[in-house]
């Protein structure tokens, strides 16, 4: 087995991977602060893509 | 890792020290999924690697040396939160009749205002709060809610011009009061607003949102939604019950097309009785609910312009970035009475507005006790300790941190005990299998927001040809 690294990546575009090219393997986590910031019944429209 | 595991990682995939990982049959052609629900970590495996991935290899070695960091994280996401946000009812009024409420009937139709200087004061002791628990420099959020937020309008709008620099703003509202001046006065100040609206057409609309004297309120929300197609912080939440499910294929259509930028098809809650009477079958719902994910996806694709289904974006952060959440539903506990809570009209104060009909869940009174005192009341711990690691059959469930047995309101009031799931296991089941299947399919991203995971690092990444 080889192993390479995702890059990260925020899609603006329709994705496009390939079947020929599905790995055996996926697994992929990621983080930030945990910051509380979360509603129940509604979504507050104040994150903006660059904050 | 070159060398022999070391003992306390464990040698062996699922026995003595080594990490447990569930196959989880996700639906598609090629993948199934391993999961440790423990730690909310996943992989996605091809279905004829499966024996050699649990052999050993740069997954399991990777995940060994991670598994007590993934840990932690979850357990401060779920455990170690203090609140940010509330939801506040200004009135306990509401100019419609919808059949399944949350708020009781008699409260909507002959409930109490609070008045404008009791609002002010709720907001500046909401603040000093706030001013103990968030870092300098966050605002806290204060979602007006409902019941309908509008009807009590010149108090909310005072609040805004007093506190709008302590406080980010959004108010979830029928639009049937959203007047011209009322949208100048909200989009002047940037306030994020959420409008009502269930069906593609009035017939659909009109099943479950009336008004008390039976008025279609269809048409007031299509022009609400015209009037702000060009404002950036507004979004749409449908309720998904029985009586509209064959049509959010058309509603996302509709949506789309009238370029609203968010919205959310949420399953109805059936904390009362008449949201059970309009409880979808969880199978129907699902089905429906992944055409309407389909319907969005291929819009996106044909015009470029995504139509976001936070809720179930949500579901994908889970999977993908579990502290990147935007909804604090999906998780055990819930953000009831830890993230965000909720103030009736009256200053009652209860873990969420969905317990606002419940009164032992008013955990007590914003003027007359401090709000720390209240986040420790047995109201609000008896939310905030409901732990899908505790009871069945989440206890043993591979997906239960990618849903958190939504919701409790629900689970104690149709079920009969905070220690039971919610109403729509099998909706979660679906939607997750769904979510990974889109991993699976490196389409993940299209269901997402533009620009989600800005200040956001990987953590974890092995892709294995």
């Amino acid at each position: 087995m080889s192993q390479t690294t995702q890059a990260q990546q925020s899609q603006t575009v329709p994705a496009t991977l390939q079947p020929d090219v599905q790995p055996a393997v996926i697994a992929t986590r990621q983080r930030c602060e945990a910051d509380g910031v979360g509603l129940s019944h509604y979504i507050l429209m104040d994150r903006k893509p660059a904050q | 890792m070159n060398g022999p595991v070391p003992a306390h990682l464990g040698c062996y995939a699922n026995s003595g020290g080594g990490p447990s990982l569930l196959p989880l049959d996700i639906g598609h052609a090629d993948y199934l999924a391993l999961t440790d629900p423990t730690t909310a970590f996943w992989a996605l495996v091809k279905k004829d690697r499966l024996a050699e991935t649990l052999a050993g290899g740069p997954l399991l070695d990777q995940y060994r040396v991670q598994a007590a960091e993934f840990a932690r994280e979850l357990h401060g996401l779920r455990f170690e939160l203090k609140p940010s946000a509330v939801y506040v009812n200004p009135t306990e009024r509401c100019n419609l009749d919808c059949s399944y409420c949350y708020i009781p009937r008699e409260m909507r139709r002959s409930g109490d205002h609070m008045p404008t200087e009791r609002l002010l004061d709720a907001l500046t002791r909401l603040k000093d709060y706030f001013a103990t628990v968030m870092p300098a420099g966050r605002k806290p959020r204060i979602i007006f809610h409902g019941a309908e937020p509008l009807m009590n309008r010149d108090a909310l709008f005072a609040a805004i011009d007093a506190f709008r620099d302590d406080y980010l703003f959004g108010v979830q509202t029928n639009a049937t009061l959203l007047d011209a001046a009322a949208l100048d006065f909200l989009t002047a100040r940037g306030i994020s607003i959420g409008l009502s609206l269930d069906g593609p057409t009035a017939d659909v609309t009109d099943v479950t949102r009336l008004s008390f004297g039976g008025k279609s309120v269809h048409d007031k929300v299509l022009d609400t939604m015209d009037r702000l197609r060009d404002y950036d912080a507004w979004s749409v939440i449908a309720t998904c019950t029985a009586k509209n499910l064959g049509q959010l294929v058309p509603l996302v259509e509709l949506f789309h097309a009238r370029e609203v930028p968010t919205c959310m098809l949420n399953a109805v809650r059936c904390t009362l009785v008449g949201g059970r009477e309009v409880k979808p079958d969880d199978a129907a719902l699902a089905e429906n609910f992944i055409a309407a994910l389909e319907r969005s996806h291929a819009l996106f694709l044909e015009s470029g312009r995504k139509l976001v289904i936070a809720n179930f974006a949500n579901v994908l952060l889970a999977i993908l970035a579990p502290t990147a959440r935007r909804l604090m539903c999906d998780i055990s506990p819930c953000g009831g009475g830890r993230a965000f809570f909720a103030l009736a009209p009256d200053g009652g104060l209860f873990p969420c507005s969905e317990f606002i009909g419940l009164p032992a869940f008013n955990g007590g009174n914003l003027f007359e006790q401090p709000v720390a005192d209240i986040l420790a009341s047995q109201a609000f711990t008896k939310v905030t300790s409901r732990d899908v690691d505790k009871f069945a059959p989440c206890a043993t469930c591979a997906i239960r941190h990618f849903c958190g047995a939504p919701c409790p309101a629900e689970a104690h009031e149709m079920n009969g005990s905070m220690e039971k799931v919610g109403a729509f296991c099998g909706f979660y089941e679906e939607q997750v299998r769904y979510a990974l299947r889109l991993v699976a399919d490196g389409k993940a991203g299209d269901f997402l927001w533009d620009g989600w995971d800005a200040g956001v690092e990987t953590s974890f990444s092995v892709n294995l040809q």
